[in-house]
């Protein structure tokens, strides 16, 4: 039997408050490389504050994140410029990346393209469909690239033949050895991931207490 | 990384910024008007005074500019640094692009009350109005880094501006706000008797002051957690 490969991203042990209360407690998650793992839990159980701070956005109390790689990050609300063109942002993130301007252009069309995004376009991201503007705010976080994969509820706003093609576009990124994590209140599709994590609301916020939080 | 590279990145930063303001054509031609509106109203009760209101004036169009160069981007901004800007690249970016917006603003303006109000050394009106501009840029950008509601930063810009032209250049209260040395020298420009270099050097320490203090907050506020390196894992660090 061949040993499990070893992790892309670990979160080990982390908690988090916010003030006097508190979000996270000892959660931990952890995804190697060709591996998709769903982070599912109800409202307000620390799911985005788990992968924000994986992704090194916002401080831990305690624990450790350890990474073997560039992180791509998809937050929930598109991160965008609001009167910047889709090309623009590309060349924007890409000098971020060192990626030359022809090269992120070229790779990101490529992404955006698969995504069903109108290249043709010239309209700045404030005047794009909220589905389309979350397509780009995909694209940002896959330029470059990058083993790590960490996705906030990235289909919001995809109408139903970009939202199946989204999750194939995932077995595709696990395929070439991404290690994936997707905050998902799609419960259907957990069929297509290899583990899922949930996350309960810390028992000091909870209505009815029924556990601690962690993954 | 070399000087190059790290100037092209910058110059990206300043591109970007530029193309979102030049979009803003209403913001575009508030920045030119207002202060020239606010010269325009007072001129009917003295023409020659007038320059001072009209001068510092600029500083509510420069630095409302620079307020919203912050606070527009705030969404943006981490996942920027995500993907390996420095906060400083942003903020200097941003200052870059800003500070030469200024300058046909302030040149606009002084253009006019020059003409109108024949101060009697009109240069030097051009240079205290183009300082107004420049302290008016690293003003702005501490404001939008220190308040992050537009309201409120807003209010604060409006606050700070309005008590620097309700005072006059003599009050103590009016030497520790940001544009009083651009304001003697406004006086300068009108017949009045003050050290230039010491008042430009004013100017120019109190324009360091601030970008430094934007360029802490806004490194503070966008600092990045970087994950600890994985060893032995074939992907490289992190």
């Amino acid at each position: 039997m061949s040993a499990s490969p070893p992790p892309l991203i670990r979160a080990h042990a982390i908690s988090k408050w916010f003030g006097h209360k508190a979000v996270l407690e000892r959660a931990s998650l952890s995804v190697a490389a060709g591996e998709t793992v769903a982070l599912v839990g109800e409202n307000g159980a620390g799911k985005t504050t788990l992968l924000r701070v994986s992704a090194g956005l916002i401080e831990s109390d305690r624990g450790e994140v350890s990474a073997a790689g560039r992180i791509g990050y998809c937050p929930q609300e598109p991160g965008v410029l609001d009167l910047l063109t889709a090309d623009e942002h590309l060349a924007f993130f890409g000098t971020g990346m060192d990626i030359p301007r022809p090269r992120a252009l070229r790779e990101g069309r490529a992404l955006l393209e698969e995504f069903g995004f109108p290249l043709d376009e010239r309209t700045v991201a404030r005047d794009l469909s909220g589905g389309t503007r979350q397509k780009l705010n995909l694209a940002l976080a896959l330029l470059g690239d990058p083993p790590i994969l960490l996705l906030d509820e990235p289909y919001q706003g995809f109408d139903l033949g970009t939202y199946v093609n989204f999750w194939d576009h995932v077995d595709r990124w696990r395929g070439r050895g991404k290690a994936i994590v997707i905050v998902t209140h799609m419960l259907a599709e957990l069929s297509r991931v290899d583990r899922v994590i949930e996350l309960k609301v810390h028992p000091s916020r909870a209505v009815q207490p029924h556990g601690t939080g962690g993954g | 990384m070399d000087a190059r590279k790290r100037f092209a990145r910058l110059i990206m930063v300043a591109e970007m910024q530029g193309r979102d303001l030049l979009r803003r054509r209403l913001a575009l031609i508030l920045l030119i008007v207002l202060p020239l509106a606010f010269y325009a109203a007072l001129t009917t009760s003295d023409r020659h005074q007038a320059v001072i209101p009209g001068g510092i004036a600029i500083a509510f169009a420069v630095g409302g500019a620079s307020i919203f160069s912050v606070l527009s981007s705030r969404q943006a901004d981490q996942r920027l640094v995500l993907a390996g800007f420095g906060p400083w690249e942003l903020v200097a970016g941003r200052l870059m692009f800003l500070e030469v917006l200024g300058l046909p603003v302030a040149g606009a303006s002084a253009a006019v009350m020059a003409a109108v109000s024949s101060p009697e050394h009109p240069w030097m009106l051009g240079l205290a109005v183009w300082l107004v501009a420049f302290i008016a840029v690293p003003f702005g950008l501490t404001i939008g880094t220190l308040v992050p509601q537009e309201l409120e930063a807003t209010l604060v810009l409006i606050g700070v501006v309005g008590i620097q032209l309700s005072l006059s250049g003599n009050a103590v209260v009016a030497r520790v706000l940001p544009f009083w040395g651009a304001r003697r020298l406004i006086d300068v420009a009108l017949g009045g008797s003050f050290s230039i270099p010491r008042l430009i050097l004013a100017c120019m320490a109190y324009a360091a002051l601030l970008f430094a203090l934007s360029l802490i907050l806004m490194t503070g506020r966008l600092r990045v957690r970087r994950p600890v390196p994985m060893p032995g894992v074939p992907w490289g660090s992190a």
